[in-house]
């Protein structure tokens, strides 16, 4: 499965492609949201390591606006529900992750991403 | 008896990574659901480092196979995210339901020299059993490295096993050795011998169950296995020499120029710590930690 807690650590690595290849954009997405256990221990602890402008704007792609633009400096119950949605329960299962910089294609099929590189454009 | 392991070289000439698809990868999703009933049991240093791993760590497991380690720790669920890579996407299938209890994992189809994500982006990063199936000491050296990459400068922790020459007592396997093995292992091929009908779909499982709720099934199964042999595939290993595996971690290291050696014995600069190596069920293993001054 693709879902944003991964999208939020991935960036292109085709051959030469070493700035500004982070975040992927999701692209021709279907969807589908999956209830998960809520941990907020475990999102407490991974809070700071999130690119969180990059989570705010692949949440509004996927059609999530709960988030607050600027990571909030006071956490309370409900932002981290909204979190732990955003980041465990949206599902994307068919679609492509494109690259902001190269363009490459990076398909998602039955919720596995292909972040495969041919060999002329492994690096 | 299970057929030998037989003893291979590469040949200078072949290029390593068509090698590796036709002996590695071809070979696991072509075995992925037989290989992947028969791998269920965790190995106790593993299952130790998952366990201290601090609530909210995210990981990459490089090389997941069929996702065993993807659930762990079992006492605390959920307290971190591993993600699971694998060039096999027949065991990526399987590694997305791994641990059962309806939860789904996430998975990358990728190759462990591949680096798509944001370097440093993992608080920790395992890579069991995958780095012995690459075919040059470049290669090797060049899988350690992105595991390197892939975790925080700051506090990353890694942990990599690899197949040893050094077999334990239990083990089935008779290991031919070359006389220049203790230093620089032994390329192998390592028989996989799959019974008819168990091809892709079919696991052991399946075809046992079978066998109880239909013994006409069953001994249909056994008259196909009389009359032809069972389909064996040879899958390529790299056997590590003792030490082997701490040379090259150094290697990888150094050329990331990473010092090895404590965060307290360096005043400046960024490194690498090897926390512990040895020697566990007929692997070797070795557990690094990342550091660095700013």
């Amino acid at each position: 499965m693709v879902r944003l807690i991964t999208h939020n650590l991935l960036a292109c690595h085709a051959k030469g492609c070493t700035t500004n290849n982070f975040p992927l954009k999701l692209q021709d997405v279907v969807v589908e949201v999956r209830e998960a256990e809520f941990n907020a221990d475990f999102l407490r602890g991974f809070l700071p390591r999130i690119e969180w402008t990059a989570l705010v704007n692949a949440a509004k792609e996927l059609g999530d606006t709960s988030l607050p633009l600027e990571m909030p400096e006071m956490v309370d119950d409900e932002f981290l529900k909204n979190l732990h949605h955003v980041l465990l329960e949206i599902h994307v299962d068919e679609g492509a992750m494109v690259c902001p910089n190269c363009g490459h294609k990076y398909p998602i099929m039955n919720g596995i991403p292909n972040m495969l590189l041919a060999e002329h454009e492994i690096g | 008896m299970a057929p030998a392991v037989t003893s291979t070289t590469v040949s200078l000439d072949v290029d390593p990574q068509n090698y590796e698809d036709e002996h590695v990868h071809a070979v696991y999703d072509q075995i992925a659901s037989h290989f992947s009933s028969t791998r269920y049991k965790p190995w106790p240093i593993i299952v130790q480092f998952l366990s201290s791993l601090s609530t909210g760590w995210v990981g990459l497991d490089s090389g997941t196979g069929n996702g065993k380690y993807l659930s762990l720790p079992a006492d605390r669920p959920g307290s971190v995210w591993t993600i699971g890579l694998d060039r096999s996407r027949n065991l990526l299938r399987i590694a997305q339901t791994a641990g059962g209890n309806g939860v789904t994992r996430e998975v990358l189809w990728g190759d462990v020299l591949g680096r798509p994500w944001r370097d440093g982006a993992f608080d920790y990063a395992i890579s069991i059993a995958t780095i012995h199936h690459l075919a040059t000491w470049e290669r090797r050296k060049a899988a350690v490295q992105r595991i390197l990459q892939a975790i925080s400068p700051s506090h990353g922790r890694a942990l990599i096993y690899v197949w040893a020459i050094e077999q334990d007592d239990l083990s089935k396997r008779s290991i031919p050795q070359s006389q220049e093995y203790q230093i620089a292992g032994q390329d192998v091929f390592v028989p996989w011998v799959v019974a008819k009908g168990q091809l892709q779909q079919k696991s052991l499982s399946n075809v046992e169950q079978e066998c109880r709720t239909d013994p006409s099934e069953c001994e249909e199964i056994k008259a196909q296995e009389q009359t032809s042999p069972p389909p064996v595939f040879n899958r390529y290993y790299h056997m590590f020499a003792k030490g082997e595996l701490t040379r090259l971690v150094h290697d990888a290291a150094d050329e990331l120029r990473l010092s090895i050696g404590s965060k307290a014995d360096n005043t400046m600069g960024a490194g690498v710590e090897i926390v512990q190596d040895g020697w566990e069920r007929s692997n070797y293993y070795v557990e690094l930690r990342r550091w660095e001054y700013q």
